[in-house]
């Protein structure tokens, strides 16, 4: 048996073959990994105030999936909100973004059932979320959230669809004239709030620095979500032509709104994080938020708003440009934030400092048991 | 096939609650033989987790996780050369079995549960591998498993408590370091050694987790310690995840009812102006 040292780490080699070096299924390896490699130069416990420098939690397994179902709920939820308050408020007035709105809100909402059922560990026990009603947990109540807004969503765009042309047939528009448009916008718009809602604060119920150090995570996920939306149903009608000028005015003033909104929380988010919003402000993800997020999201939206002919076709071309980098300034965003979770767990500092006794949480530390003592 | 879709959602009646148990665990007495670890392992069939060295004192455990349920911390101090000695601190870490415990409350599927001992159990055949609670633990004690998908913890042996034996960590313990009882008793038989520690002169001993701190719960399984938690790799104020669960659903509904509101006014006023 003889000792070999690779990268600073002791490997042992036994019986003529090489005893394979963290081998690929070992349970917490990438744990194991981090803290040998993160070893305190002294090789001393507790000398820093901290385990050798291992993470105190463990890092979220959400991934990609998750990530872009964040974007799609919120871009389908955004655009479900608007087409039925325009429906609700300008009736046919608006009949256009009533339009777009519920095919949008159909179309974003496809891909979101499939990307949460394959982040599962055990996909095929997806319909467990569903075997109790918990609202105190926040994925709960947001499958059953989805399980309604699908409902509302599936059925409108199909009375859209059969009233539109493309599915016309007699038998069918009799049946969905039995749909009530109105009232399901209605009952629809609970469920839109609850899923425009619920993503931020799901993940700001964790132990994780990045998402629970603040209360406004939810509020910035819902403004994202209304600015997505509304973005998806101005690239709707813009790319789609025809006369949809007054209706484009008036999304534009929506996403002004809504980019304002999203703006005060994003800095909101970031003022009450302190350290713990590390890993989106400067770490891994600091150019995908300030970039991505705040840049092509927020601030260049507004500038080509200004800059932009207000008539024709160049008007039409700038919306369309516009909106596609809203889109992609709300995937980013999302996409930061869901993975800046897995830097956060492993940032000892971050951890350590969200865990410093308050008087809500005075902890059972050595000062805290003196004083009751 | 009818029976497998409806069968999660029989409910059974549960079992009748009995007295609460719990650990206590008193890191004083730990000698670092990992016996708990091995027969944690074999007790509840948890594979191995690979062999390498870490070189952080003689833990090549290094944490727990979904095949790791007993751990012990090792932590070698050297003295200042002012009069503190050089010492060696080791604790067999293990699920705290929080009373209100954050895994529980964030679980979507019900599979989380406390059971009629009053521990913190994942039904394994309801488990979705959703991965909240690994999230939520801010002792990052669970973990999801890459063999089944599930999410995996102590279980404080549930199947040996049922049929009235001590836990298999509990009962491997040579030094009694582990201490398994009721809840109160051990509460009792902790205070009492606390006391002794300190005639005795080990002034900086003190229990970690036997009652609840501010918004966090007090732990079913609990500690002696002599250092600072954080020395333990243990949260010095753990957080209530679901503490402020109100608040951020009243700003984040408060920020779409606002926004919906001013986009149905500007909807309403149309363009002009």
């Amino acid at each position: 048996m003889n000792v070999e040292t690779k990268s600073g780490v002791e490997t042992i080699h036994g019986d003529g073959a090489a005893v394979e070096w963290l081998p690929a299924f070992t349970p917490a390896s990438d744990i194991v990994r981090y803290a040998t490699e993160h070893r305190t130069p002294t090789g001393q416990a507790g000398a820093a105030g901290d385990y050798y420098g291992v993470p105190m939690l463990k890092k979220p397994k959400w991934r990609w999936e998750i990530a872009l179902y964040f974007f799609f709920e919120g871009v389908s939820a955004g655009a479900f909100l608007l087409a039925s308050l325009a429906e609700l408020v300008g009736g046919r007035r608006y009949r256009n973004v009533t339009r777009a709105g519920y095919y949008t809100s159909l179309a974003a909402l496809l891909p979101c059932a499939p990307l949460l059922i394959a982040d599962l560990g055990r996909p095929s026990r997806f319909h467990h979320m569903l075997r109790v009603f918990k609202p105190t947990s926040p994925m709960n109540l947001g499958a059953w959230a989805l399980t309604g807004y699908g409902m509302h969503a599936g059925l409108l765009a199909t009375k859209q669809l059969t009233g539109d042309g493309p599915v016309a047939a007699e038998p069918l528009k009799c049946v969905s004239n039995l749909i009530p448009a109105r009232l399901l916008g209605v009952t629809g718009l609970p469920f839109a709030f609850t899923m425009l809602s619920y993503p931020g604060v799901l993940l700001s119920t964790t132990s994780t620095p990045v998402w629970s150090r603040t209360r406004f995570l939810g509020a910035l996920f819902a403004c994202g979500s209304v600015s997505t939306g509304a973005a998806a149903l101005s690239l709707a009608l813009a790319a789609g032509g025809g006369d949809n000028e007054r209706a484009l005015n008036v999304l534009e003033k929506i996403e002004t709104v809504a980019a304002a909104f999203e703006g005060a929380t994003l800095a909101a988010y970031v003022k009450t994080s302190e350290g713990a919003a590390r890993p989106l402000t400067e770490g891994r993800y600091s150019k995908l938020f300030w970039a991505g997020a705040v840049g092509a999201g927020l601030v260049l939206p507004v500038l080509l708003r200004a800059a932009s002919p207000k008539k024709g076709r160049g008007r039409r071309v700038s919306t369309v440009v516009r909106s596609l980098m809203s889109l992609a300034g709300g995937l980013a965003l999302k996409w930061a934030v869901t993975h800046a979770g897995r830097e956060s767990a492993v940032d000892v500092e971050a951890t350590h400092a969200a865990t410093r006794p308050t008087e809500e949480a005075p902890g059972w530390g050595p000062s805290q048991s003196k004083q009751s003592a | 096939m009818l029976e497998r879709l409806t069968y999660p959602w029989e409910r059974p009646e549960p079992p009748a609650p009995q007295e609460e148990m719990g650990f206590f665990t008193d890191t004083t007495l730990c000698i670092g033989c990992k016996a708990c670890e091995v027969a944690c392992k074999q007790w509840n069939q948890l594979p191995a987790d690979g062999f390498h060295w870490t070189g952080n004192s003689y833990d090549n455990t290094v944490t727990l996780s979904d095949t790791t349920w007993r751990h012990v911390a090792f932590v070698e101090q050297l003295g200042d050369g002012e009069g503190r000695p050089d010492r060696w601190l080791m604790m067999s870490d293990v699920c705290k079995h929080c009373v209100q415990a954050p895994c529980q409350e964030s679980c979507p599927t019900g599979a989380l549960i406390y059971n009629e001992f009053g521990d913190v159990y994942v039904q394994q055949d309801i488990c979705n591998g959703c991965g909240y609670c690994v999230a939520a633990c801010p002792f990052g004690v669970l973990d999801r498993s890459e063999a089944d998908g599930l999410a995996h913890k102590c279980t404080l042996c549930y199947d040996r408590q049922k049929d009235g034996m001590t836990p298999a960590c509990a009962k491997a313990c040579p030094t009694e370091s582990i201490k398994f009882g009721p809840v109160s008793e051990l509460h009792q038989i902790a205070r009492r050694r606390v006391e002794q520690l300190h005639e005795r002169g080990e002034r900086d001993a003190y229990l970690y987790g036997t009652e609840a701190a501010g918004e966090y719960s007090a732990l079913n399984s609990f500690f002696l310690l002599k250092d600072h938690p954080n020395v333990y790799n243990l949260p010095e104020a753990p957080r209530r995840p679901a503490a402020h669960l109100k608040t951020n659903y009243l700003w984040s509904f408060g920020a779409a009812l606002g926004l919906a509101a001013v986009s149905a006014l500007l909807l309403r006023r149309g363009d002009e102006g």
